[in-house]
């Protein structure tokens, strides 16, 4: 409720400044303001919600800009047909620059994007033809400061509100899922790539229209308005506003813009006031402005609240058609052959061979680094073997990224459980009954109305699939603030959102008390009761094992050493002296 | 010579995985320190040089110590943001001691230019890269040699481990920020006779110097050197048959193609996927 007042409050004042006062310096100062929000909202998008940093968005905001210029001033378009070019201009570019820069992360993104800004501003200076040089565009058309002052009012609250939409969307959740957790979101069969795109088009979006309007604002643009400077400013203001907080790009450019005005005495030190802000944010402001007000309790995404009567199970999404395949006459659903990966001329797996039937729960055991987990990480796709043929459902998943293996039905759980943090338990799961299936980004965007029953569907087989794990009363929590062992329940409730051919679960058990080991041994035997998903089960507690297992694969250095039922498997030489040491 | 400033790169992200994003700006403190020093004081110039080395120690190890320690480990962009906010703030403090405006740092290898057919060349040009060569062998020698070298290195495999083993894991990190300033103080140092002494000189010179450190491959010392040779040549081509302006904007096209085709490198290792 606060937040709603304060936003109703935030509204009235800035409605209320062209009523109180003439002077246009306050107007200018409000609108500037306006731009700052609309441009660090979309950069929130991206750095917020999706973790990738960007340092090139001035040149993104230049695009804007240049074209409303070249629009309005040598072709003579109307304000909004210049504004309109500069959102398609600012898109196409920002896709294009995103798909050739996303492909690294991290710290080379950042330089991608400071290079991209540098050339940006070099072209701007050079291609004296069309952008006029170092002097820029002058003579543009432009509205009175009192029309502009709404344009930009309106835009700006725009803005945020799609921020919010997207942020409550499947699109959102994704987003936060590949910030958290990169390698989760693509075994839930998210492509980290996709998504990160998508973010980066809709920033671009975002600081295209702020451009345009710049230009708008003053009638003149140049390139110095445009430099390493002014994007180092929009992060800046995102940061000590709140990352990922929808009201942080607000905060964060009331501060920035302001606080210079106030200090213009001090123009000289202007650089070291944005250093120090800077580190003061990043040491004592994690969460900008905005997370300190909200009395710094940490604030899962917003919660749809509960789930109105009547909606509850009225609707399950229909699994994905997935073919059951062509070559179905043996119920074999996957197949490994030969498999051998190496690290570095250590041997992980050697010449692996893997049968596994549909409807059994299929354990691989091994001493410590026997190559357990490595099969798995192979049979998902995140390590590419070195040699041998890989098989689901009769069609080869060889050299498949793990998303695209994800979406053909193989799910799975990590050995230290990759639970999304920044959103809630049922939204951890929710990403997981989404999987790829995001919708339109546009529909997210505006959230729009015939979004509403498809979101709550995806609600309703969240909280189902939760309630199968017993975690139904947790749906709201915030999932990193679970304990260790009902991680785990959770990353099996979203394995199983994914309407998963094949579990492979990566000891489950390890960690949890002797009576959450016999609720996991319920749930694994109704799994295959209900005609469930196939089961991978490596783990390391004999007593599950052998009690849930029809088949078990022993691996020790890599290689099996035994393949077959539990019986046969407990009494073989070979895995007792694996296991004991023994040479009896 | 950004091979030298790149070098620099290659060696905390070697150890720790960060980078000193206000590299570019050692290079400027490195340079406005020995012009203080020398013009300004009048001081010999070994003098210059080595008040001007241990300056740059003393602010690798800051900004380790304000920037970097705090964030080491945690998977979160912020020590990137905190080392450019000290490089602004380092840029800020230089214009208001040294002033806004560039200088000429007068070198005695810099009189009379050594004429090889109708081409010049000053003694300096030719000092740079001799020098950027020879420290680039003593720091491989460092890394594959001593024992206090391969120390770093475990740091870089795995912090957790390297620490049970005894090593002092923010000592190490620190040295090898400090020892990645050194570097850019000796660039500064060269260069400042080449370019104008300027407080504004960090930004550009870092950049290039991450630019290259990307292309050669950060994880690689031979690559880094040879891509700042052949950044060097490309930019210089550029400048002369295109115009100065855009020798910036083929260098960094240059960068966005080969993290486009080899993000890891020319010379890099090609990083293994952790699960």
């Amino acid at each position: 409720m606060t937040a709603r007042l304060g936003w109703i409050a935030l509204a009235v004042a800035t409605a209320a400044v062209p009523l109180l006062t003439s002077n246009t310096y306050y107007l200018y100062l409000v609108v500037s303001v306006g731009l700052l929000t609309i441009v660090t909202a979309g950069l929130n998008v991206l750095v917020g919600f999706t973790g990738q940093t960007s340092l090139g968005h001035a040149g993104l905001y230049a695009f804007g800009a240049y074209t409303a210029a070249l629009c309005a001033a040598r072709a003579g378009l109307p304000e909004w047909v210049a504004i309109a070019a500069a959102l398609v201009v600012t898109s196409v570019v920002g896709a294009g620059v995103a798909a050739a820069a996303l492909r690294v992360s991290g710290p080379y993104l950042a330089m991608v994007t400071i290079a991209f800004g540098l050339i940006v501003e070099g072209v701007l200076i050079e291609w004296g033809a069309v952008t006029g040089g170092p002097g820029g565009i002058f003579n543009i058309p432009k509205p009175a400061l009192r029309t502009h002052y709404w344009t930009v009012l309106v835009a700006a609250a725009l803005a945020l509100w799609l921020t919010a939409n997207l942020r409550r969307s499947a699109w959102g959740r994704a987003c936060l899922a590949v910030k958290s957790s990169e390698v989760a979101a693509e075994s839930l069969g998210l492509s980290a790539y996709y998504v990160r795109i998508a973010a980066f088009t809709v920033s671009a979006a975002f600081a295209g229209v702020a451009g345009a309007l710049f230009t708008f604002l003053n009638g003149y643009i140049s390139p110095d308005s445009f430099t390493l400077q002014t994007s180092i400013l929009f992060l800046l203001a995102l940061i000590f506003g709140g990352l990922g907080r929808i009201a942080g790009p607000v905060a964060g450019s009331i501060a920035l813009t302001i606080l210079p005005e106030l200090l213009t005495k001090l123009l000289d030190y202007r650089l070291i006031l944005y250093g120090s802000l800077l580190l003061l944010s990043i040491y004592w402001l994690p969460e900008g402005i905005v997370g300190a007000l909200s009395g710094g309790r940490k604030r899962a995404a917003p919660h749809p609240g509960p789930l109105p009567i009547g909606e509850r199970g009225a609707r399950t999404l229909a699994p994905e058609g997935r073919g059951q395949g062509e070559g179905q006459s043996d119920d074999v659903l996957l197949t490994a052959r030969g498999v051998s990966l190496a690290f570095g001329g250590v041997a992980a797996l050697a010449d692996v061979n893997l049968s596994v039937r549909r409807g059994t729960v299929h354990a691989v055991i091994g001493p410590n680094g026997a190559g357990k987990t490595s099969l798995l990480n192979v049979l998902s796709g995140f390590y590419a073997p070195q040699a041998g043929t890989i098989e689901l459902n009769g069609v080869s998943i060889m050299r498949q990224s793990p998303y695209a293996i994800a979406r053909r039905g193989i799910a799975r759980t990590f050995q230290t459980a990759q639970v999304f943090s920044g959103l809630s338990v049922r939204d951890n799961v929710a990403v997981g009954v989404a999987g790829r299936r995001l919708g339109s980004l546009l529909v997210a965007l505006l959230g729009a109305p015939g979004s509403r029953p498809r979101e709550l569907a995806l609600q309703s087989r969240a909280q189902a699939l939760l309630e199968r794990v017993n975690l139904g009363d947790v749906g709201h929590e915030a999932a990193d603030a679970l304990a260790a062992g009902l991680r785990r329940k959770l990353e099996i409730a979203r394995a199983l959102a994914t309407d998963p051919l094949l579990l492979m679960l990566d000891e489950p058990a390890a960690g949890l008390s002797p009576a959450e080991i016999a609720a996991l041994d319920r749930q694994l035997v109704e799994l295959r009761v209900r005609g469930g998903p196939a089961v991978v089960l490596v783990e390391h507690h004999m007593d599950l094992v052998m009690a849930v297992s029809d088949r078990i694969t022993v691996l020790d250095y890599g290689r099996v050493i035994a393949d077959g039922a539990p019986d046969g498997v407990r009494r073989d030489p070979a895995v007792i002296e694996a296991y004991l040491g023994a040479t009896a | 010579m950004y091979g030298l400033v790149a070098l620099g790169y290659h060696i905390t992200w070697a150890t720790s995985r960060t980078m000193n994003f206000s590299q570019g700006h050692a290079v400027m403190v490195g340079a406005v320190v020995a012009y203080a020093v020398f013009v300004g004081l009048g001081w010999p110039f070994p003098v210059a040089l080595l008040v001007s080395l241990a300056a740059l120690a003393l602010f690798g190890a800051l900004v380790e110590r304000i920037a970097v320690r705090p964030f080491f480990l945690r998977a979160s962009p912020a020590w990137l943001l905190a080392t450019i906010a000290v490089g602004i703030i380092a840029e800020n403090v230089a214009q208001l001691t040294f002033g806004k405006d560039a200088r000429a740092f007068p070198s005695p290898l810099m009189k009379k230019p050594i004429m090889v057919g109708s081409v010049g060349f000053y003694p300096q040009e030719l000092l740079v890269p001799l020098v950027g060569l020879l420290l680039m062998g003593l720091v491989q020698l460092f890394y594959h040699r001593t024992a206090y070298g391969k120390q770093l290195k475990a740091v870089a495999w795995n912090p957790e481990a390297a620490g049970l083993m005894g090593i002092n894991i923010p000592r190490a990190v620190m040295a090898s920020y400090a020892l990645s300033a050194l570097l850019a103080g000796v660039a500064g140092v060269l260069l400042a006779p080449l370019l104008n002494v300027a407080p504004q000189m960090g930004t550009i010179i870092g950049l290039k110097a991450f630019a290259v450190a990307i292309i050669g491959g950060l994880t690689s010392a031979p690559g880094i050197v040879v891509a700042g040779l052949g950044y060097g040549l490309v930019e210089s081509f550029t400048a002369g048959y295109v115009s100065t302006r855009a020798r910036e904007i083929v260098g960094f096209g240059l960068v966005i193609l080969v993290l486009v085709v080899r993000p890891w490198g020319l010379l890099g290792e090609k990083p293994a996927r952790r699960v």
